[in-house]
């Protein structure tokens, strides 16, 4: 009798440590690049201010991402090597964020020349995407180039010995709510864009507390 | 008793012939010779590092950007100038399967007659398609009447 009542006791607190161990924390995603300690305040690198104009020809700045997390990459309509994988690897994940308003997408030509805001308004229309969830930005190409290396530290450039002429990776870089990139993903593997499908949940969980 | 038995044996035979008769139609019409292998084998790699960026490993293509290469009426109703497009390219508005296609396609001047044989065998022995070989000699013959 006496050993039925501890049997009471002992089992119902060893399942409750099995649910605890099951809801510890979730650990967040790193945050990536140069950080400087001013006092008690840790500053991190941000997206450098931008003013492009998207396939709307609205001018997309990083107001338009102001409280939303977002993708971005660098790709051009006329690429033939990497930009389609990344562009059928894109709308996997825009139609994994259907759903979450405060998610957006936002896709730099490094073609500027070629790619004008009709030419992305006709690219965007054939993909069959809303303009206000994924933003195709055209703009000054300096200014785009500079944008990829410096903020996003991804590769862009003019390459003339390239059968397209440009170089690019094909990366796409997830950037949180206060413009701070928190993940760097191959867009042309399946299995890395799995992976930041994965991390934008967690990246709105993390922004929900 | 023995009329029945006739029967059943007759309506029986009449099935397995019918089954027959449909898996020798709707099964691939494949080609087991040497030379439509190593043109299809080949023509597969040459498939993926040429064509499947745009049109997808499944030949679907990608929404309205790029046609499917897998059911496609053009495909179907124009082999020779598909055979044109793989090398040279083909630029301005397309219509496949009722849709207007426009990106525009940068040829490959760099394949070569049988390498472009080898990806037509390729798409057109693939998905839905059912065609048999894209011999070079017939391939060559339609590449030097392009129009480009």
């Amino acid at each position: 009798m006496r050993l039925i009542h501890i049997g009471y006791l002992v089992y119902p607190l060893i399942i409750g440590l099995f649910l605890l161990s099951c809801v510890t924390k979730e650990e967040k995603l790193p945050i990536f690049g140069e950080r400087e300690v001013e006092g008690t305040d840790t500053v991190y690198h941000t997206i450098a201010p931008f003013a492009f104009v998207d396939q709307d020809s609205s001018t997309i700045t990083n107001d338009t991402f102001r409280d939303k997390i977002y993708v971005a990459d660098f790709f051009f309509s006329t690429c033939r090597t990497i930009c389609p994988i990344m562009k059928t690897q894109m709308l996997r994940v825009y139609e994994a964020t259907q759903e979450m308003p405060d998610v957006l997408l936002l896709s730099h030509t490094i073609d500027p020349e070629y790619d004008t805001v009709a030419l992305l308004h006709d690219f965007a229309d054939r993909l069959g995407v809303e303009s206000k969830r994924w933003h195709f930005v055209t703009g000054i190409k300096d200014s785009i180039y500079k944008i990829a290396q410096t903020s996003y530290f991804a590769t862009a450039m003019d390459d003339k010995t390239e059968p397209d002429g440009f170089i690019h990776s094909g990366a796409f870089l997830l950037i949180d709510k206060q413009q701070r990139i928190r993940g760097k993903y191959d867009g042309t593997k399946e299995d890395d864009v799995n992976r930041l499908i994965v991390d934008i949940k967690r990246l709105r969980r993390e922004s929900e507390k | 008793m023995l009329s029945k038995m006739y029967s059943q044996a007759l309506y029986l035979i009449t099935v397995v012939i019918l089954m027959l008769s449909c898996s020798s139609q709707s099964g691939q019409q494949q080609d087991y010779s040497p030379k439509f292998q190593q043109y299809y084998v080949q023509g597969g790699v040459l498939y993926q590092k040429y064509c499947s960026n745009c049109h997808q490993n499944n030949g679907k293509g990608l929404a309205r950007l790029y046609p499917p290469v897998d059911q496609s009426d053009f495909m179907a109703n124009n082999f020779e100038e598909v055979v044109c497009i793989i090398k040279y390219g083909k630029q301005g508005p397309l219509l496949v399967n009722g849709i207007d296609f426009n990106m525009g396609m940068k040829g490959n001047p760099a394949l070569t007659e049988l390498e472009v044989a080898e990806i037509a065998t390729y798409i057109y022995n693939t998905w839905s398609h059912k065609r048999g070989l894209a011999d070079v000699k017939e391939v060559t013959q339609i590449l030097s009447n392009c129009n480009n």
